[in-house]
C-alpha cells in the first residue's frame, strides 16, 4: 500500500512538473467569449468567471501546491533537526529555550499562527510574493512539533551505547551530534516530513479559502478552492469541486504512506 | 507524627512544581505578547492610517494621527505601555470596529466559548461511542471502516468542513465537532489500542472478563490520564477550528474578530486576541497537567 501510494503521488508530482506541456492553455489565459461555460470539448473542466481554463489552473495550481508544501515541510523539519540536536546537544539552558519556545508555539492554535502572521504581511503583494510568504511561513511557522519529537529522539540517542563509547574515546560534543547521532535521526525527520508535507497542503488550502493565501491571477489549489464558497452553485456543477478531489486525492497518499511506513528509528 | 512529616516532605515539592507551572504560564502569555507586538511591528503597512486619505482632516488633525501612530511605532514602549494598560484592566481601542477592544471581545467571547465546548462535546461524544463500539465489538471490518472514515475527514481542510456546515445549515458548534472528531477519534483510538494490548488487559482476557467491562474498567480507566492530555489538546484544536467556522459561516466569535482584525492590521485586536488565546491553551494544559499529576501520585 505504501509503495503504491508513493508511486501515485510520485506520478501526479510528474505530471504536476510537465505542466507547461501537458496543460491545454496558459493559466491566466482568459477566453471573454466563454466565460463559465461547462464542460465542452476544449475546456476539459470549463472555465471560471473570468473565462480561464479550470483544467489549466488545476495542473498549474497543483505544481505549486505539490512543489512548494514539500519544500516548506523540508524548511520546517531541518528547523526541527537544528533546534532538537542543538538543545539536545548543549542542553541546560539551550535545552530549556528550545522547549520554552516550542510549549509557546504549540500552546497557539496553528492557524491562528498563521492568519495572524499571514495578514501582518502585504495583502498587495504580487503572485510570487505571496507563493513565497505563504509556504514561507508555513516552513517557518512549523517546526515546533517535529522539534518536540526530534529533541526527544536526540535524547533517546544520548544515552545509547555507541554514543557513549565515542564519548569514552575523547570525540568531542559537536562531532558525536554530527558524526554520531544525526544519521541516526533520518528515520524520525523523514517520518516528520511526511506527516508534515500533507499538513501544509491543508493549511494553505485553509488560508486559500479564507483569502490569505496565494494571490491571483497565481493558481494554487487553495486559492481554487474559492469558487466552492457558493456550495449550491458546486451542487449544480460538480467539476467545481475537482481541486478538492485532487488534494483529498494526494493527501490520503500521503497518509497511506505515513500509516503503513516503517520510520521506525 | 511520622505522617505529617512524610506529607510536609511531600508538599514542598508539589507546591514548587506548581509554582514553577504557573510562572511557566506567566511566561507564555508574555511571551505570546510580545511574539504578536513584535509580528505586527515589523509588517509592512504598519503606522500607515487609512484615515490619513480622507480629505475632510486638516493638516492638525494629519499630525495628531501621525503622533498617535508614532507612540505605537516603539515596540519596547508600545509593548510596556501595554503591559501597564492590562494591569489596569485596559485593552486599548480598536482602529477597525472603533470600539473598545475588551468590550469586542467581551461580545464575542461567549459565544465562541459556547461553540468551542458544544464543538469539543460533540466530538468527544462522537469519538467515545465509536471507540467503546470498537473495543466491545472487535471486528476487523468495523476497526477498518472507521480507519477509513477518520482518515477520509481528515483529508478534507476545515475550511470545507466550515462550508458544507454552512450549506447544511447546522451551527458552529457542531461544525467544529465535525473538524474535531477525526482527530479525537484517532488519537483515542492509539491510546486504547496501546492500552488493549498491555500485559493486565490480556490477563483480564484470560480470566473471561469481555465486553463493556473489559472496555471501562481495564482499558479505558487505565488511559485517563493520557485521555485527560487528549483533552487539554481538544481545547486548543477547538479554538484553532473556530476560526475558519466563525469566519464562512459568519459566526460573530472572536475566531471572526480576530480574522477580520488581521485583515485590517488591527495591533490592539490581535494582541489581546493572541494573549487570550495563549492563556486558556496555556490553562487548560496546565490543569490537565496538574490533574494528571495528582492522578500519578495516587497510583
Amino acid at each position: 500500500m505504501r509503495r503504491a501510494s508513493i508511486a501515485v503521488l510520485g506520478a501526479i508530482l510528474i505530471v504536476l512538473l510537465c505542466a507547461d506541456w501537458i496543460a491545454p492553455f496558459p493559466y491566466e489565459r482568459q477566453f471573454r467569449a466563454d466565460v463559465a461555460v461547462p464542460p465542452c470539448r476544449p475546456y476539459r473542466l470549463g472555465t471560471d468567471a473570468l473565462g480561464r481554463d479550470r483544467l489549466s489552473r488545476l495542473i498549474y495550481g497543483g505544481r505549486v501546491s505539490m512543489v512548494l508544501a514539500p519544500l516548506a515541510a523540508l524548511l520546517a523539519v531541518a528547523l526541527a533537526l537544528l533546534a532538537g540536536l542543538t538543545a539536545g546537544c548543549l542542553g541546560g539552558w539551550w535545552e530549556r529555550v528550545v522547549t520554552t519556545a516550542t510549549d509557546l508555539c504549540l500552546s497557539l492554535p496553528w492557524l491562528f499562527l498563521l492568519l495572524a502572521a499571514r495578514a501582518m504581511l502585504p495583502l498587495n503583494a504580487g503572485p510570487a510574493t505571496s507563493i513565497v510568504i505563504t509556504f514561507g511561513l508555513l516552513g517557518l511557522l512549523g517546526w515546533a512539533g517535529p522539534s518536540r519529537i526530534l529533541l526527544a529522539a536526540v535524547k533517546r540517542h544520548q544515552r545509547s551505547d555507541f554514543v557513549l563509547l565515542a564519548r569514552s574515546e575523547g570525540c568531542p560534543p559537536w562531532r558525536i551530534a554530527l558524526v554520531q547521532i544525526l544519521p541516526n535521526l533520518r528515520p524520525v525527520a523523514a517520518a516528520q516530513f511526511w506527516v508534515t508535507a500533507p499538513a501544509f497542503l491543508l493549511s494553505e488550502a485553509n488560508l486559500g479559502l479564507l483569502g490569505l493565501g496565494v494571490a491571483e491571477p497565481a493558481p494554487s489549489w487553495g486559492n481554487l478552492l474559492r469558487e466552492m464558497e457558493n456550495l449550491s452553485a458546486v451542487a449544480r456543477n460538480p467539476w467545481i469541486a475537482a481541486p478538492l478531489v485532487a488534494l483529498v486525492m494526494v493527501v490520503s497518499c500521503f497518509q497511506v504512506a505515513i500509516s503503513t511506513g516503517d520510520f521506525e528509528a | 507524627m511520622k505522617d505529617n512529616g512524610e506529607s510536609g516532605a511531600l508538599r514542598l515539592p508539589f507546591w514548587r512544581a506548581a509554582l514553577g507551572r504557573l510562572l511557566c504560564l506567566a511566561l507564555t502569555i508574555l511571551l505570546a505578547a510580545f511574539l504578536a507586538a513584535a509580528l505586527v511591528r515589523v509588517a509592512p503597512g504598519f503606522g500607515v492610517d487609512e484615515r490619513r486619505l480622507d480629505t475632510r482632516l486638516s493638516e492638525s488633525s494629519i499630525r495628531a494621527l501621525d503622533a498617535e501612530n508614532a507612540g505605537n511605532a516603539n515596540l519596547v514602549r508600545y509593548f510596556g505601555r501595554y503591559l501597564s494598560g492590562l494591569c489596569r484592566g485596559e485593552l486599548g481601542q480598536s482602529v477597525s470596529f472603533g470600539q473598545p477592544v475588551r468590550e469586542l471581545i467581551a461580545d464575542r467571547l461567549g459565544l465562541t466559548v459556547r461553540s468551542a465546548a458544544a464543538g469539543v462535546a460533540w466530538a468527544w461524544s462522537g469519538a467515545a461511542v465509536v471507540t467503546l463500539a470498537l473495543g466491545i465489538l472487535r471486528r476487523r471490518a468495523w476497526e477498518l471502516a472507521a480507519t477509513v472514515l477518520s482518515g477520509g475527514l481528515l483529508c478534507l481542510p476545515s475550511a470545507v468542513m466550515a462550508l458544507l456546515a454552512l450549506y447544511l445549515r447546522v451551527g458552529p458548534g457542531l461544525a467544529i465537532g465535525a473538524i474535531l472528531l477525526p482527530r479525537i477519534l484517532r488519537y483515542l483510538h492509539n491510546i486504547t489500542g496501546a492500552m488493549t494490548r498491555r500485559p493486565h488487559v490480556l490477563a483480564a482476557r484470560a480470566r473471561g472478563i469481555e465486553g463493556l467491562r473489559l472496555v471501562t474498567r481495564h482499558v479505558c480507566l487505565p488511559a485517563s490520564a493520557e485521555v485527560l492530555a487528549l483533552a487539554a489538546v481538544s481545547v486548543n484544536m477547538a479554538l484553532g477550528a473556530a476560526i475558519p467556522v466563525e469566519a464562512l459561516c459568519d459566526s460573530p466569535g472572536v475566531g471572526q474578530l480576530v480574522w477580520k482584525a488581521a485583515l485590517a492590521r488591527d495591533l490592539p485586536v490581535v494582541v489581546n486576541v493572541t494573549v487570550l488565546i495563549a492563556a486558556i491553551t496555556a490553562s487548560a494544559n496546565l490543569i490537565s497537567d496538574a490533574i494528571r499529576g495528582a492522578m500519578r501520585r495516587e497510583a
